[in-house]
């Protein structure tokens, strides 16, 4: 089944052409990562599938439903979580209250029973709560959840978001280069979790990445970005091989960051 | 001089918490407002008006009504926080949301906006007590119930029921935000907004709806603030708020602009400072400074405290958003 649909999507800002005519699917279960040297529209285009912005030109179709122009909060609820490139966390709140955050979507108690603490209410709440808690579990991060979020070492910090992301239930998760500032090991480690989600939560994944050696082993396929535009796409080896990805990342010296 | 500063300390003290809990109310609504748009809501002084004036009518129409000067009050209560909640909320939906959905970068803009939608509140409720009954200065009815009074410490506090009931009210007002922010969905959300509005909405929480809420929770304690400073003063008028909301806001940034807990501290501390001078001024000095200074010396101290800790009280130095 398909996912996600991205039909010549552009997106400027005044004369930049941020996002240019890029198409591309994803599949159900898959782990498609979007590479490409900084300033390639990687991110931008992070924001037009979660409805930050809106595309100029395109579609996108989220489980065959036009999604285009939407808003955040409602492609969240529609079921696409997403985490950042620098750490987004509520960092004044607690690591569980950063989680129920994620999980109130699908809770759903009428103002009144709220206000009057019905049963109904409290059955509900209780419910997030035991979720939020073995979410936690799950990612173990269990024995931090009272504490406040900006507390967190800095990889802790990165697995709180990916864990907030997953209390949406989302069906597709984008991740934006969730191994920045990771060490080997760490970085390793990532890779499982990554796996092990996809596998366990029935997950879609859609990742930005500048960690090849992450990228290269993860991914089912590869789309490259430069510049806005699509340049390559199709599996780890054959993006591997690809001139023009090799002309984008070598042709601009060590100093482009094609790390 | 000590022993006349000893003799009316306590009275002092007890008069400063009833005023110290009128400005926490109004200041959470500057505060709250602030926390999820980082605007000043200039308005919310009109809001705390409204409520007032809501008090008033309550009083007038349905004292005949209802015998029990409690349950009036308590009528009161509700209808001055469901008036002053629903004028917040139209006020945000038709003055501010507009030039958010414009995406005004500009922050002086919805300033200036909140500025003359205050302007505007006060002569529209001029006009409308104007054609209603012909009044400016609106008494609220005295009800025997509610008139009492009594002594503490043999006569060194006297306490009237008023005094009482304000405290009382306050607390639990002050309680249920306390509540309601921490422990709740929609204070999770709210508190989410304020922290970071636009992650708040990728985790699927609908920004404009929030801030809705938060004008409507922010009103309707301001809606029964007035109720109350009606209650005790008894005589107010369509530009009462003024004072009162910019001593509220003051209390707002000296507890930490943003921040729920320093609001109401703030609030606290500005109402004993004032209190204290009101009292204390005339003696210290010999009578060469009357009470009508009071505000003067008070602000004096805002001034210095705010030198030391320009962040307020509780508040935190804020970090620059990447």
């Amino acid at each position: 089944m398909r996912v996600l649909e991205v039909q010549s999507v552009t997106k400027r800002f005044g004369g930049l052409v941020a996002v240019n005519q890029v198409s591309l699917e994803v599949n159900e279960g898959e782990i498609f990562s979007v590479i490409g040297p900084n300033g390639a529209g990687k991110t931008t285009f992070f924001n037009l599938l979660t409805g930050i912005y809106t595309p100029d030109e395109g579609r996108i179709l989220f489980l065959g439903r036009d999604i285009t122009g939407t808003t955040p909060d409602k492609a969240a609820k529609l079921g696409i979580g997403r985490t950042f490139q620098n750490i987004r966390l509520f960092g004044a709140m607690t690591v569980l209250e950063n989680i129920l955050v994620g999980r109130h979507i699908h809770t759903r108690v009428p103002y009144l029973h709220a206000l009057l603490r019905t049963p109904l209410a409290r059955k509900e709440e209780k419910k997030a709560l035991e979720e939020a808690l073995s979410l936690l579990e799950y990612v173990g991060l269990l024995h931090r959840k009272d504490e406040l979020a900006r507390n967190l070492p800095y990889g802790e910090q990165r697995k709180l978001e990916i864990a907030r992301a997953l209390a949406l239930k989302p069906k597709l998760l984008l991740l934006d280069e969730p191994a920045a500032g990771m060490n080997p090991k760490e970085t390793e480690a990532l890779q499982e979790f990554i796996l092990k989600i996809r596998s366990e939560m029935g997950l879609t994944i859609l990742l930005i990445e500048h960690d090849m050696r992450l990228v290269m082993r993860i991914s089912d396929r590869i789309a490259v970005l430069d510049y806005g535009s699509k340049i390559a796409e199709g599996k780890p080896e054959e993006v591997r091989k690809n001139p023009r990805v090799i002309e984008a990342y070598l042709g601009r010296g060590a100093a482009g960051g094609a790390a | 001089m000590l022993e006349q500063i000893l003799v009316l300390l306590p009275q002092v003290l007890f008069d400063g918490f009833i005023l110290g809990f009128i400005y926490a109310m109004i200041a959470l609504g500057y505060t709250m407002v602030y926390g999820v748009l980082e605007l000043i809501n200039f308005a919310h002084s009109e809001i705390f008006m409204i409520g007032a004036v809501a008090g008033v009518e309550v009083f007038r129409y349905l004292a005949p009504l209802i015998p029990n000067g409690y349950l009036l009050l308590a009528v009161a209560v509700v209808v001055g926080a469901a008036v002053a909640g629903l004028t917040a909320i139209l006020v945000e939906r038709m003055a501010y949301r507009p030039l958010r959905r414009r995406g005004t970068t500009n922050r002086l803009v919805p300033l200036v906006t909140a500025i003359g939608v205050s302007f505007f509140l006060q002569d529209l409720v001029r006009l409308i007590e104007g054609l209603w009954h012909n009044e400016f200065f609106l008494r609220m009815r005295t009800i025997e119930d509610l008139e009492g009074a009594f002594t503490l410490f043999g006569g060194a506090i006297f306490i009237q029921t008023k005094s009482v009931i304000v405290i009382v009210v306050s607390v639990l007002m002050l309680w249920g935000l306390t509540y309601l922010v921490n422990r709740t969905k929609l204070g999770m959300a709210i508190r989410a907004v304020a922290q970071d509005l636009s992650t708040a909405s990728l985790m699927g929480i609908n920004p404009d709806q929030i801030i809705s809420r938060t004008f409507l929770i922010g009103g309707a304690l301001g809606g029964v603030a007035g109720v109350l400073f009606a209650l005790i003063y008894t005589t107010i008028n369509p530009y009462v708020g003024f004072l009162p909301g910019i001593k509220a806001f003051t209390a707002a940034v000296l507890g930490g602009i943003g921040n729920i807990p320093g609001a109401m501290l703030g609030g606290l501390v500005l109402g004993q400072l004032e209190n204290f001078f009101g009292t204390y001024l005339p003696i210290l000095t010999a009578g060469n400074f009357g009470t009508e200074y009071k505000d003067v010396v008070a602000f004096l101290i805002l001034i210095f405290i705010l030198l030391f800790r320009p962040q307020g009280l509780l508040g935190q130095m804020v970090k620059e958003k990447v």
